[in-house]
């Protein structure tokens, strides 16, 4: 694999945009989406940008995930290409999420360029909140280190954040960098070509990248196995998992903040799951006692049935749940076990097919049996 | 001066027997109350009809899990209660329900309304990390001595609508010993009748005690204070900018909300889907955008559909996952507009909401 290499002026940041920016003055992008940090400095926001002195408080790589990328993504494309070629600058997770999105035509990637850049997660957004300068200390250091105590728990046992693995069109690359230098490895013609015409082609070695990258892929397949076990003992079977989600108010922030929950309207949200006075009070007789709000664990095995084949572990879900229940690790940890079943995974290639659309005649003999 | 039944239990336990009562001399068919879901501390209100699972009722503790105006929303929302069911609610609950069945989203047939004077909730992030528990004593304390509890919502904290309205049955908790007796108000005929034939002394009372006026003294200073503070929201588009930037777009904000009962939001509707046409527009006239797009709209949007109705229940701000002060806001300028209006919400079932009303001669100082 070869890619180009940049000298990092100021930072990591500031050179990835400057970047960015002769991309834009060389019309090979007509405008970036990139976080741009809020007007108030508390938080990201994703902003479709063509104007370049709008990127004066952009971050390729912020402290936070406040929104997942891919749905700013779907927001621009869902109803169609768009005419402006644009560079969307994302985390891995996010990229992974807007293949998935495309495949479920909500996203339509013509004239987008994916733009992804080594993550070492995301800290939580409750944390980054409570004190927004020391997040930000606070993430210079996990850039710095790669370090994994203060990022999420799902993004401490993220195995896809770096790497080769990635299906974007130009890749940055941080990890196994000489120290004021910066990768950009393209992933497809699109990359390569961008990278052509900016004038630093392709030509250098990444070994030490897929080196270091290969090294953290594997210890973070380890704490992912040493996690999902710890939890798993905890959320398996009925009684675990009504206890886990004891505490859910039923308010859907999972479901609305998930990317690849791109109904607008939730079933679980629709006239469908709403039933008459007598049925509930008939619901209720069977037991002597019904909880009500009904439906929660079904909610939540119902939203895990319909997305966690196209799971990508983003923890978009667990940021924005106001009950902190584990919500992403557990979605991800049963997302882990159906992906397996069809050899299928989330955001890995566009052109392989979403597994429930794929119709095999000779498959899965083993639920046949009585 | 109304009828009251004076149990001589602890007024939770107080409110128990009073169910279980209802329950077995077949009074009411069903009650819904909240009650523990586990043993690890977890609440959520329950749809009961067998007496002996009220063993795990906890009707008066300090939590709102869902604001019970909505469920009772979706319990009646298809057809009317076809039989008694006794409801144990906070006074805003009550309220956004009235304020639903205005809005033709439940019935209020064959419901008996129990409410109480109410010393607020905890906000539901304390409860899923198991300190309620811890709280529960201190909680009584201030409500035994008509305090303004400490750590509760911070709509609770000025909410001066304490006293139910509505109710067939409110329970005197503000000032009352409550470690010995159980206060059961009888405020109107169904509740009175209700409770014929159950135990306990039949007095004359008065629900709004010297220290029910102090504490609504107190709240109205906290009020002050909460709604003054410069730093809940500046003026102006760049203060709502500032208090509304770090929104991430979840709506649950509405999803929660009583008063927010449309089963699609316009704001999550195709109406506010854009064509890439339309961003490309945008691009050419500013430059750049925020995308997904409409982020203060749907805030000033929700204002003004709900404003009127809000009855500043806390929901929202509880469940924001970037810590925007909604209730507080929302309560701050739907009071407002309430004034405007003279409109209380929930207090009358037979007013009609203002939005719904056209009088030829009104607010005749917007035409200037």
């Amino acid at each position: 694999m070869k890619g180009a290499i940049l000298k990092i002026e100021n930072s990591i940041e500031k050179t990835i945009i400057e970047f960015l920016k002769k991309g834009l003055d060389k019309k090979l992008f007509d405008a970036l989406l990139i976080p741009v940090k809020v007007p108030a400095g508390d938080s990201y926001a994703w902003v479709l940008v063509q104007d370049k002195a709008l990127l004066e408080d952009a971050n390729p790589l912020p402290p936070v995930m406040s929104v997942q990328g891919a749905k700013a993504l779907s927001s621009i494309t869902r109803r169609g290409k768009s005419n402006k070629k644009i560079a969307a600058i994302m985390r891995p997770c996010e990229i992974r999420a807007s293949i998935e999105l495309s495949k479920l035509q909500q996203i339509d990637l013509e004239n987008i360029c994916l733009v992804s850049i080594d993550c070492p997660g995301a800290l939580p957004l409750k944390d980054y909140l409570e004190d927004t300068k020391k997040g930000i200390d606070t993430f210079k250091k996990v850039i710095k280190e790669w370090g994994n105590e203060s990022v999420r728990p799902i993004c401490q046992m993220c195995d896809k954040s770096v790497g080769l693995s990635i299906q974007s069109d130009l890749h940055i690359g941080i990890l196994g960098a000489k120290n004021n230098e910066i990768y950009l490895i393209p992933s497809s013609q699109k990359g390569k070509s961008i990278l052509e015409e900016i004038g630093i082609p392709a030509e250098e070695s990444t070994d030490n990248w897929e080196k270091k990258t290969k090294e953290f892929v594997e210890t973070r397949k380890k704490n992912r196995k040493k996690a999902q076990s710890t939890l798993s003992e905890k959320v398996m079977g009925l009684d675990n998992l009504l206890e886990t989600f004891s505490n859910c108010i039923n308010c859907h922030n999972c479901q609305s903040v998930c990317p690849i929950c791109y109904c607008r309207q939730c079933y679980f949200e629709s006239e469908k799951m709403k039933l008459s006075s007598d049925d509930y009070l008939i619901r209720a007789e069977s037991k002597g006692i019904l909880r009500f709000l009904p439906d929660t664990l079904l909610f939540h095995i119902g939203r895990m049935t319909h997305m966690s084949l196209s799971c990508v572990g983003c923890g978009a879900c667990e940021d924005a749940c106001p009950m902190s229940i584990k919500v992403a690790q557990i979605f991800s940890m049963v997302g882990d076990k159906s992906q397996k079943v069809f050899n299928y995974t989330p955001g890995k290639s566009i052109e392989e097919q979403l597994p429930l659309k794929v119709y095999e005649e000779d498959e899965f003999h083993e639920v046949e049996k009585p | 001066m109304s009828k009251v039944l004076r149990i001589s239990k602890g007024a939770e336990q107080g409110v128990q027997e009073l169910l279980k009562f209802l329950l077995e001399s077949g009074k009411v068919k069903g009650v819904l109350t909240l009650t523990k879901i586990n043993n690890s501390g977890a609440v959520d209100y329950s749809l009961i009809t067998n007496s002996e699972m009220l063993k795990d009722t906890l009707p008066l503790f300090p939590l709102m899990p869902a604001n019970a105006g909505k469920l009772l929303s979706r319990l009646t929302l298809k057809s009317a209660l076809a039989e008694p069911i006794a409801v144990v609610v906070k006074p805003c609950e009550l309220r956004a329900f009235i304020e639903l069945v205005k809005r033709e989203q439940g019935s209020l047939e064959n419901f008996l309304f129990i409410s109480s004077t109410c010393d607020g909730v905890y906000p539901l992030e304390i409860s899923s990390n198991g300190e309620v528990a811890k709280k529960l004593s201190k909680y009584w304390d201030a409500v035994k001595k008509g305090d303004i509890a400490p750590d509760i919502r911070p709509t609770c904290s000025c909410c001066e609508h304490f006293l139910p309205y509505n109710a067939d049955i409110t329970i005197a908790l503000i000032g009352e010993n409550i470690d010995k007796e159980c206060a059961v108000f009888l405020t109107t005929e169904k509740g009175k009748k209700s409770v014929e034939g159950m135990k306990g002394q039949l007095v004359e009372g008065e629900l709004k005690t010297q220290e029910v006026k102090n504490l609504l003294n107190k709240r109205e200073a906290n009020k002050k204070k909460l709604f003054d503070d410069p730093a809940l929201m500046q003026d102006g588009l760049s203060g709502l900018i500032e208090t509304f930037g770090r929104c991430i777009g979840c709506h649950g904000c509405s999803r929660v909300c009583p008063i927010c009962y449309c089963t699609l939001c316009t704001f999550d509707s195709k109406d506010y889907e854009n064509e890439p046409s339309t961003y490309e527009t945008e691009l050419k006239k500013r430059g750049g955008m925020r995308v997904p797009p409409n982020t203060i709209l749907y805030h000033i949007g929700r204002l003004t559909h709900i404003g009127i109705s809000c009855v500043g229940c806390g929901m929202c701000t509880d469940v924001c996952p970037v810590d925007i002060p909604l209730s507080t806001i929302f309560l701050k300028v739907g009071g407002e507009v309430q004034q405007t209006f003279n409109y209380i919400p929930g207090k009358s079932v037979e007013e009609k909401v203002p939005l719904t009303i056209f009088e030829k001669e009104e607010l005749t100082e917007v035409e200037d």
